[in-house]
């Protein structure tokens, strides 16, 4: 079982500020074009959001795992609702590697899977390191590719 | 290259014609109006746009070009972007035909290509007349059924030039129109067959309508309105009552002479008089059963016109559909992609021993508008159903697990808390607002607690067979899937918080089929975690067994 790189929590909790400041944003626009909001409210709200979004991404990147195992790719995620994934390679339709503009900054990368199916038909394993993510990549294309049904669907 | 039928330049272009005029006429009354624009400009805007609209729609009626070719169906089409698409027949999942009423009239029909994936109907053929839906349907077709027999004359060792031969009397079909020369085709590629390669079993070639499966008659589609109560119809008649608001009046009005009252004047001042609360309740009483008079009446009504003239029909690997009384809808489903079958039963049709069978394939993208997209019987006796779900996917007897009986107990502290909250909203309610003093009417809703929880409990279950997993779910509309081990994708558990402080875990199946109404996802809801852990391995085994199976089977043999 791996888990993913320590500084995906810096990731998490980049973004967490990012949409917490957006949400602030807004909330000042309220404030000065529509009703007034009192500015312990706002601030107190970013303040509360960020932090809740530090302690998920604690608890996040100590739950998080992932495996390449005989058959199927697994992953174990979820801080509320735990949940396990299993990924057959046989299933997998094609994989790509992304790096958002964050992800950039602080040098990491993603992996995401994409199969056929409804719910998680694309499946994203994130803080990677760059190099870690193309390995995985290609290990999982290899898989996809030994175990290649008649049709994936 | 085909162009679709003539006829429906002109209904496109009537249509197109028809909505640019108004929205010039429109845009020409506000620019008179707000602009001050002289009086003329509204019907000179007017022309305008029914010229461009109906310009634009004729040149994309002759931009769209369509053929079928081989083992592709070309589409052509765009007047300023312009989009060639290929579609690989063999990835056809479903082909449907609609008719409207007009199309009807004109003897045309829209056919609609459905491949797995994508967005959106991959390919629309909007509209072509009904000898050419015949010509596509069996070109489609016996192209599959081509692909097979060509398999099967590989496997059975014979010259590879029975493929060839077998596609290029094929691509000679396009050319051709209408069924007659459709027909001789069909007939020389069976002939093709039988000559090179005898030891494939050709099956019986034309059989345009195929075998009848399953046929509504008057009585039993009226049988199926009524008993398929949708719960969208109250919804929807409640939202169309403003439009017979003078109806719904003079109902309410007699209503309330019924009573003993008089309803002069606005209800408002009525309620706000309060009369004797007895009066009152008998008052609402007899509306509402009225109102769901009515819903019954909407949803039966809604039921007919969707399902009238239902024939399900089998002819060789296909299903095929047609129903509908205003708008026709025809479609083939091949049972070989069948992803899921799904066998629903509400309360009503399990007291009569009726049942509805659903296949799903990967077809349809989220949000098409046929809401009962993948009904292959919409009711039939339950043994019925079980034969034609057994025969479009072997599986056993079906004997379900139920869960532990400690989620009994956990849906019992669920709906206990869920009456608990309403009776404190009724609580806080009555108290602030209607001071009535008779919030703890609401704590009537701890009876049901009990059987709830009880029936939930009971109609879970999964079962393992031999090469299908089955879950079932759901009291007043029983769901039991059937889930080919091969047609799994991904396999997932998931525990919520209370799940996890009862040691519970819900398996998740996932498929390919796309269908927004069930969601694709065969679960087994509230199982013991180890149970659970079990089954995710179980399935993934038999996954790869299965698909191991399935290749050596067909793809082994004929690599050898």
């Amino acid at each position: 079982m791996e888990s993913l790189h320590p500084r995906v929590r810096l990731l998490w909790v980049l973004s967490t500020v990012i949409q917490a400041s957006v949400l602030g944003v807004i909330a000042y626009l309220v404030d000065r074009f529509a009703v007034s909001l009192p500015q312990t409210v706002v601030v107190g709200g970013w303040v509360v959001l960020v932090l809740l979004g530090v302690a998920h991404a604690i608890a996040a990147h100590r739950i998080w795992r992932f495996d390449l195992q005989d058959d199927a790719l697994f992953l174990l995620r979820g801080v509320v609702t735990r949940t396990d994934t299993s990924v057959p390679y046989v299933r997998v339709q094609h994989v790509d590697t992304t790096r958002g503009p964050v992800e950039r900054a602080i040098g990491l990368a993603s992996v995401v899977v994409y199969t056929a199916g409804t719910r998680g038909a694309d499946i994203t394993i994130p803080g990677l390191r760059p190099e870690r993510a193309t390995e995985l990549r290609e290990q999982l294309r290899d898989l996809a590719n030994e175990s290649e049904a008649t049709d994936a669907v | 290259m085909n162009r679709l039928h003539p006829r429906s330049a002109v209904l496109s272009v009537a249509r197109a014609a028809l909505q640019g005029g108004f929205f010039g006429f429109f845009g020409g009354s506000v620019g008179t109006g707000m602009l001050g624009l002289p009086a003329f400009a509204v019907p000179l805007l007017g022309l305008l746009g029914a010229l461009t609209f109906g310009g634009y729609a004729l040149a994309r009626y002759f931009r769209f070009r369509y053929e079928l070719d081989g083992d592709t169906l070309t589409v052509e089409s765009g007047v300023f972007a312009r989009q060639s698409r290929q579609i690989p027949l063999g990835r056809v999942q479903n082909l449907d035909v609609e008719q409207n009423i007009l199309n009807r009239l004109l003897g045309l029909a829209i056919v609609r290509f459905e491949t797995a994936g994508g967005s959106a109907t991959e390919a629309t053929l909007d509209a072509v007349d009904e000898a050419e839906v015949k010509r596509l349907r069996n070109y489609v077709r016996t192209h599959d059924r081509d692909e097979a027999a060509e398999s099967a004359a590989e496997t059975a060792g014979a010259v590879s030039g029975t493929a060839t031969s077998g596609r290029s009397a094929h691509a000679d079909l396009p050319g051709v129109t209408g069924p007659t020369p459709a027909h001789t085709g069909d007939a020389q590629t069976a002939n093709d067959f039988e000559d090179s390669a005898s030891a494939s079993d050709t099956e019986p070639r034309d059989q345009p309508d195929g075998s009848l499966l399953f046929a509504f008659d008057q009585r039993e589609l009226l049988t199926y309105a009524l008993v398929s109560v949708r719960p969208a119809a109250p919804v929807l008649t409640l939202a169309s009552l403003p439009l017979g608001m003078d109806v719904v009046w003079a109902v309410l009005r007699f209503n309330a002479t019924l009573v003993g009252a008089s309803l002069n004047g606005p209800v408002i001042r009525w309620l706000a008089s309060s009369p004797e609360s007895t009066r009152l309740a008998v008052f609402a009483a007899i509306s509402l059963v009225q109102f769901l008079l009515l819903a019954l009446v909407v949803s039966v009504a809604l039921t007919v016109i969707e399902y009238y003239g239902f024939r399900l029909t089998q002819a060789d690997g296909d299903l095929r559909y047609e129903r509908g009384l205003l708008r026709r809808y025809s479609g083939n489903i091949p049972l070989e992609k069948v992803q899921t079958v799904t066998i629903r039963e509400n309360v009503l049709m399990r007291r009569f021993g009726y049942a509805t069978l659903a296949v799903e394939t990967a077809g349809y993208s989220g949000g098409n508008q046929q809401s009962t997209q993948g009904v292959a019987v919409p009711l039939a006796p339950r043994e019925e159903v079980y034969e034609l779900a057994r025969d479009i996917e072997p599986f056993g007897d079906l004997d379900f697990d139920r869960p532990p009986k400690r989620a009994r107990r956990r849906y019992l502290a669920r709906f206990s808390l869920a009456a608990a909250g309403l009776t404190a909203v009724a609580y806080a309610v009555d108290s602030l607002v209607l001071e009535t003093g008779y919030w703890w009417l609401a704590a009537l809703l701890f009876l049901p607690v009990v059987p709830a929880a009880h029936f939930r409990w009971r109609h879970r279950g999964f079962d393992l067979d031999d090469s299908v997993l089955a879950t079932r779910s759901g009291f007043w509309r029983r769901t039991t899937r059937i889930v080919p081990y091969y047609r799994l994708q991904t396999v997932f558990v998931t525990r919520s918080p209370f799940q996890r402080r009862r040691d519970l875990a819900t398996v998740g199946a996932d498929t390919a089929s796309s269908s927004s109404l069930l969601g694709g996802v065969a679960r087994v809801y509230d199982i013991d975690e180890d149970t659970a852990k079990e089954l995710r391995d179980t399935l993934r085994d038999r996954l790869t067994a299965h698909v191991a199976g399935l290749r050596t089977g067909d793809r082994g043999d004929a690599d050898a």
